[in-house]
């Protein structure tokens, strides 16, 4: 039973869902108190003791039931092709017999066992396949079979060539029962392994060279990092600084006592929500990024309480109510066809954006604010306005410009990043989930 | 009492009985997890959305295992003087005031200030020993000398400090009160924690817990719930307005109505008097079940497709 259990709880993990050695131990004791009768109780306790989290009980229950599916040997009601009585006596080995007298039980024990022996879990990669099936079926004794297939050929009578041709299709029934098995176990202990390799993979890719089928992995990548960065940040922490007394505080607290000083009072200061303001570049030249720099966007909203957020390109505006009001693939969509926004989609313009910006809510920006850029600055020889952005540093308490082109391009041709630079609290380039995940981590850690 | 709970909890479906006594259905699941959680002797987190009578499982252990329910609710702020205990300043101070002149007594014939200092040493834990400790839900949970019920609820409105904090009280059942030391649990509690989601709980604290996750019940067994809660309702009544609240959970709304909200339901309409349900009826209680003016309106629009096929 404990090997069983690490298997299924090896494959959890390679799911995604997090299972500490303690939780180990409780899932054995669970299993020793509930038994092993009823598959619905089973499935049940184990997920309450492992599964810690709603998505994480959807993939328990996803593995559990493909854990303990059935294999074909009981599922499917074939059956070995049979053979009269007489015959199977002189059979040798021991799956020749099996095979001859049609049981499925004890077909099915012997692979499990073979497969158990063959450390079937640790199968990642579709090639590793026919090796498995080859070891499976060397474990269950194939040997055997085909020496007794060989020995009944050679002998003469019509009853031995009978029996031969049984035997052969017994094998061939048995290396597909076994070749569905292996399948089965590839799906169950490789697909999570080939989803985490896929997921380091996606986290380095340049974010213009990825694929449309692609797309759907990166938005959860991209959530879940949203998600864990605001978890970390966004809570309104009180700083304790224990050691300085906070006097006022003190003595009023201690009015009661007659003055004397019972409960000491501390001073502590407030950490600040981050209060934020984004500016994305919708247009042409960054079309492949800005997708990923909205459903970035777009996860800040949903987590973060204080945010408002801007598109622009020809001119700016206001989309914060988009994603409110809109799931992500629609806000998503709207947002880079620019229907219903008001945006003029014509040449790059950073100017006019700064322009409409310092109109709408340069008044808004206070020493808290901070003020982050999405664009590649790539201005199409337009008037840059670095005064307006020289501005928005005075107030801002910081701005921070992300940049999906790399360094040495900044400034060649119609680029103005050389001109911004110097009025940025921070200029990164940004062009692969890892390079945003550090930038923004570095964002809310300094909040 | 020891042998009464072994009863109890013998077996799963003896947890689904005896919660089924105390007015409170519980899926297989939910019974699965209490069977555990007895067994292990672990405390339970209870996830789930608002109104799935999270509040109510806590509740109806402490009716099953008759012991006091403990509850501690949970707030941004909470810190451990409001869950843990705190020391009773002002009886201190009252007894040093009265106790001044036992004071000159005790420093009777002590020759020079240092000799004066070392006999009030002698005394000087005295006003922090556990006559001056008030205790607080925590604390008193791990007190009750007969066990107890202790429900955390809504543990997710709690600091992350807090929730720290909870995890030596989830794991080994003692606290530390640094002037005391350790105090272990007398005999130990059951511990409920509950969470309406509004954030994601620390690993540590999960990994202390059997975790279950209540949804909304299917048909079935909410109708056996209108039927234990509510037990006035006709059976056909009970059906019609049962499958009205599925349908109702399925729709795109604002709030979809929880258990407790079916309940309200269930009664006003055996308060009316009602015998089966036709739209007009629906349309004068909905605001029963609904809590908000543009998912009333929504479901005034379709109403009578909805009350047909709950009528069907």
């Amino acid at each position: 039973m404990e090997q069983v259990l690490c298997d299924l709880i090896t494959a959890l993990r390679g799911s995604g869902v997090r299972i500490s050695p303690a939780e180990t131990v409780e899932a054995l004791e669970a299993v020793a108190l509930v038994g092993l009768e009823e598959r619905g109780i089973l499935c049940d306790a184990l997920s309450v003791v492992l599964a810690k989290s709603r998505t994480e009980k959807e993939i328990f229950r996803d593995c559990f039931d493909r854990f303990f599916s059935p294999d074909g040997f009981i599922a499917s009601g074939e059956r070995p092709p049979l053979l009269a009585d007489e015959g199977r006596r002189a059979a040798d080995s021991p799956l020749s017999r099996m095979l001859l007298s049609g049981d499925p039980a004890g077909l099915s024990m012997a692979m499990r066992e073979a497969a158990d022996q063959a450390e079937i879990s640790g199968i990642y990669f579709f090639t590793q396949k026919s090796l498995y099936i080859q070891r499976i079926l060397r474990g269950m004794g194939v040997e055997g079979l085909d020496r007794d297939i060989l020995r009944l050929t050679r002998e003469d009578p019509d009853a031995s060539q009978q029996k031969a041709g049984a035997l052969r299709a017994g094998k061939a029934f048995l290396f597909e029962q076994v070749r569905d098995f292996v399948e089965q176990q590839y799906v169950l202990y490789a697909a999570s392994a080939r989803e985490a390799i896929m997921e380091r993979y996606l986290r380095d890719m340049k974010l213009s060279n990825l694929e449309q089928r692609d797309y759907e992995r990166m938005h959860r990548i991209i959530q879940r990092m949203a998600k864990a960065l605001n978890d970390a940040h966004s809570r309104r922490k009180k700083e304790a600084r224990r050691g300085v007394l906070d006097v006022k505080n003190t003595l009023r607290e201690n009015l009661a006592f007659q003055g004397l000083i019972f409960a000491p009072r501390w001073k502590s200061k407030k950490v600040n929500r981050p209060d934020m303001m984004v500016m994305c570049d919708i247009s042409r030249s960054v079309e492949a990024v800005s997708r990923f720099m909205l459903l970035f966007l777009y996860s800040l909203n949903e987590e973060m309480a204080r945010i408002r957020s801007f598109v622009f390109c020809s001119d700016m505006a206001e989309v914060s109510h988009i994603f409110e009001a809109y799931g992500v693939d629609e806000a998503l969509m709207r947002l880079q066809k620019g229907t219903g926004l008001g945006v003029g989609l014509g040449r790059t313009d950073y100017g006019q954006a700064f322009r409409d910006f310092k109109e709408t809510c340069l008044e808004r920006i206070g020493r808290r604010t901070t003020v982050l850029i999405l664009g590649d600055a790539r201005n199409n020889y337009g008037a840059p306005e670095t005064g307006i952005l020289s501005l928005i540093h005075q107030r801002a308490r910081r701005v921070i410009w992300l940049n999906p082109e790399s360094p040495p391009f900044w400034g060649t041709g119609d680029s103005e990043m050389r001109r911004y630079l110097p009025f940025c609290t921070l200029a990164r380039e940004c062009s692969s989930v890892s390079q945003l995940e550090r930038a923004v981590s570095f964002l809310v850690k300094n909040a | 009492m020891g042998l009464d709970l072994d009863r109890k909890f013998q077996g799963i479906e003896d947890v689904r009985k005896g919660f089924e006594d105390v007015g409170y259905v519980c899926s297989r699941r939910i019974a699965t997890t209490l069977y555990l959680a007895h067994h292990l002797q672990k405390p339970i987190l209870v996830e789930g959305p608002a109104g799935v009578g999270k509040t109510e499982l806590a509740k109806a252990a402490a009716a099953v295992v008759k012991m006091p329910l403990i509850r501690l609710q949970c707030y941004e702020g909470l810190d451990e003087s409001k869950a843990l205990y705190e020391w009773k300043y002002g009886k201190q101070l009252l007894y040093t005031q009265i106790l001044k002149d036992k004071l000159a007594d005790l420093l009777e014939g002590t020759d020079g200030l240092a000799e004066a200092v070392a006999r009030v040493h002698q005394y000087d834990d005295i006003f922090f020993s556990e006559h001056f400790l008030a205790p607080r839900p925590l604390l008193l949970a791990l007190q009750e000398k007969e066990g107890a019920v202790l429900l955390v609820d809504e543990v997710d409105r709690s600091d992350q400090e807090f929730e720290a904090f909870l995890l030596e009280v989830l794991s080994d059942f003692q606290v530390s009160v640094p002037e005391l030391g350790t105090i272990h649990a007398v005999s130990r509690p059951y511990v409920f924690l509950t969470s309406n989601n509004t954030r994601e709980m620390s690993e540590a604290l999960k990994r202390r817990c059997l975790h279950l996750y209540i949804p909304f019940p299917d048909a079935g067994l909410e109708r056996e719930i209108v039927r234990v809660r509510a037990p006035g309702v006709p059976e056909r009544l009970r059906a019609q307005l049962v499958a009205f609240v599925q349908q109702l959970r399925e729709l795109d709304l604002k709030k979809v109505p929880s258990v407790s909200e079916t309940l309200d339901w269930a009664r006003v309409l055996m308060v009316l008097n009602a015998r089966d349900l036709g739209a007009d009826l629906i349309r004068d209680t909905l605001n029963i079940l609904l809590k908000f003016e543009v998912d009333i309106e929504m479901v005034e629009g379709r109403l009578y497709e909805m009350a047909g096929k709950a009528v069907r």
